[in-house]
């Protein structure tokens, strides 16, 4: 068996694709931000102020999200979308910030911080609502992601035409929705990307978190229709046509986590022309982190701050 | 910076122990249908801790007669509870008696006391009294107490599996005869904390920037925790998965841990590809606990190398 590098995924995007998410974004606007934004001294260094937020997203859900902004800065500072991986904690962006940007670290709801109101837990969260798309998880999970570009919008320090997203796995994902739904996003880098192709996923790989579905589905089989349904208003794969960013996109071929099968149909269907995909052999679900990281700051240094 | 093992360190570990003892493991098992398959059963399970403090763990029994070999894997510094790692083959559970087990603060053993993360590692550091990590590590050994209890164990072939803790409990816990452990905090601490600017050791870094004149108190209480002190307890045969030459706990670093430890002693520098370290990882585990002959149950997207 060999990765199929033409691998052509069965989601087959909803006509009503763009209504629905339309109708959400309507409810979510109506919303107000209502952000809390706290210096967190124990965080923050001689270099780098970091600060713990909140705002508000949808369903009246308090969402968290670390802020990193570096000091001494001239000017307006660009600035970067951190989106995180499913089972780990969103870090404080203190990476970024160093590199000159001003960073947002999201923590969706049901992460630690965001945990309040809504908590499915994990394994849970990936199979939460499953059967219709107005309970699904992701429905709000997405939109709180979105919104963090609303806060960065907001700040008077972040230039709002220079505003990148990046993310690995679930984050590779929710980098994929965000820059498809937030044309504010200029650039984004994409790595192994999670919630893309899940019903693919369940079948070419059986390790968790994909395998929740699996496991939902072995006690439920009789609701498989239903969650094929939902699960196409929510796969990557249906909002990549809408991505009109520079954007690169990495896989590991040996990828246990995220088939690298589904990263390749996903770069196939990205609407933007200045796409570039990296295929690491020889790495498994960090995708080649330690190479790719210079591919990626170089990337965001060419068009978040004009370095040829 | 200098390290010294507390003239104490020994009476510390065995009131905690002793502590531990006196309190019933009180195991309460409630099947869990949806992770359950046709190669093996999946429980939730409680047990009590010091405190009193009651645990969530992840129990997976393979279908069949056992005994079974065991792999335990350690509480981690992250907020999430998994009942396997992410990314491991869900078959393996059809060779391996698992079990995973939230310390206190994670996420499933989260009340009274819920954990930040990061924030855990310096959570009542002022005093080695107050630290959290002394029950953290109590929670480590008490779900090798209940996983080392359980019929079906093969007891010769009981392999703990994470990072610092897993050599905490290697070094506290008998019933260990194999150990598989990244290093990433407990080594060595403060001054390994000095050369770097990243998480989970920065946060210890963040709490001297801000409490600067608790620097010998933090220093003193988490000699108790160093590896450095434990490792001759450790009698397991050991796996030290070790950073990339570039990283902070790199095989240099980790020499001296390496020549404490009182077991046999493999240590693996990281290839920076978690398909090549997670291959060595599961061959290891194979060998030790099934047989040199056999093959590793491994995801379908390392077959295509291995």
């Amino acid at each position: 068996m060999a990765v199929d590098k033409k691998y052509r995924s069965k989601v087959i995007k909803p006509l009503d694709f763009d209504q629905f998410w339309d109708d959400v974004l309507s409810d979510a606007e109506a919303i107000d931000l209502n952000c809390s934004v706290e210096k967190d001294d124990l965080r923050s260094t001689e270099e780098i102020d970091v600060y713990e937020i909140f705002y508000d997203s949808l369903d009246n859900v308090r969402v968290s999200a670390w802020y990193a902004v570096p000091l001494g800065f001239d000017g307006k500072l660009p600035a970067i979308v951190s989106l995180p991986g499913y089972q780990s904690d969103p870090p404080i962006p203190k990476d970024w910030a160093a590199k000159g940007y001003a960073c947002i670290s999201v923590n969706p709801r049901g992460k630690v911080r965001s945990r309040t109101q809504f908590d499915p837990g994990y394994p849970g969260l990936l199979t939460y609502g499953i059967v219709d798309r107005n309970t699904y998880s992701y429905r709000g999970f997405f939109v709180d992601a979105w919104r963090s570009v609303d806060f960065l919008l907001n700040r008077e320090e972040v230039d709002d035409s220079r505003i990148g997203a990046v993310g690995g796995s679930q984050g590779g994902g929710l980098t994929i929705t965000t820059s498809a739904m937030r044309k504010e996003i200029r650039a984004a880098s994409v790595s192994a990307p999670y919630l893309c192709g899940y019903m693919d996923s369940i079948q070419l790989t059986h390790t968790y978190p994909y395998q929740e579905i699996n496991d939902y589905l072995r006690r439920y089989p009789e609701r498989k229709e239903d969650v094929t349904k939902t699960l196409a208003y929510f796969d990557s794969i249906s909002f990549a046509d809408r991505i009109e960013c520079p954007i690169i996109v990495n896989v590991g071929l040996q990828d246990n986590v995220c088939p690298p099968e589904t990263g390749y149909a996903l770069f196939d269907l990205i609407g933007s022309k200045d796409k570039t995909f990296y295929e690491y052999d020889g790495h498994g679900h960090e995708s080649g982190r330690y190479i790719h990281g210079a591919v990626i700051d170089e990337f965001f240094n060419k068009h978040l701050k004009g370095a040829d | 910076m200098s390290v010294q093992k507390p003239a104490d360190f020994e009476e510390f570990w065995s009131n905690v122990l002793k502590e531990l003892a006196g309190i019933p493991i009180a195991p309460e098992l409630e099947p869990i249908p949806m992770r359950s398959t046709e190669f093996a059963d999946m429980y939730g399970v409680l047990v009590t801790s010091i405190g009193p403090y009651r645990l969530y763990g992840y129990l997976s029994i393979p279908k069949g007669g056992g005994p079974f070999p065991a792999i335990y894997f350690a509480p981690g510094n992250s907020s999430v509870l998994q009942m396997i790692p992410q990314g491991t083959a869900n078959a393996i559970r059809s060779r391996y008696l698992t079990f995973s087990i939230a310390c206190r603060g994670m996420r499933n053993s989260d009340k009274p006391y819920t954990a930040m993360y990061p924030g855990q590692l310096t959570e009542g550091l002022d005093s080695a009294k107050n630290y959290v990590y002394r029950g953290i590590v109590a929670d480590t050994v008490r779900g090798m107490d209940f996983l080392a209890s359980w019929p079906e164990v093969n007891e010769d072939k009981i392999l703990v599996s994470g990072s610092d803790n897993a050599l905490l409990v290697a070094a506290l816990h008998d019933a260990v005869t194999h150990v598989i452990a990244v290093p990433s905090y407990l080594f060595d601490t403060l001054k390994q904390a000095a050369g770097t600017s990243s998480y989970p050791l920065e946060e210890f870094s963040d709490y001297l920037r801000l409490y600067p004149d608790r620097a010998d108190d933090v220093a003193s209480i988490l000699e108790f925790y160093n590896l450095r002190w434990h490792a001759p307890a450790i009698t397991a045969e050991s796996l030290l998965m070790a950073d990339h030459r570039s990283g902070i706990y790199n095989p240099d670093t980790l020499a001296d841990l390496e020549g404490a430890i009182t077991g046999n002693v493999t240590v693996h520098e990281s290839e920076r590809s978690s398909f090549k370290d997670g291959i060595f990882t599961e061959e290891w585990i194979t060998e030790k606990l099934i047989g040199k002959n056999a093959a590793p149950i491994i995801p379908e997207h390392w077959q295509l190398h291995h």
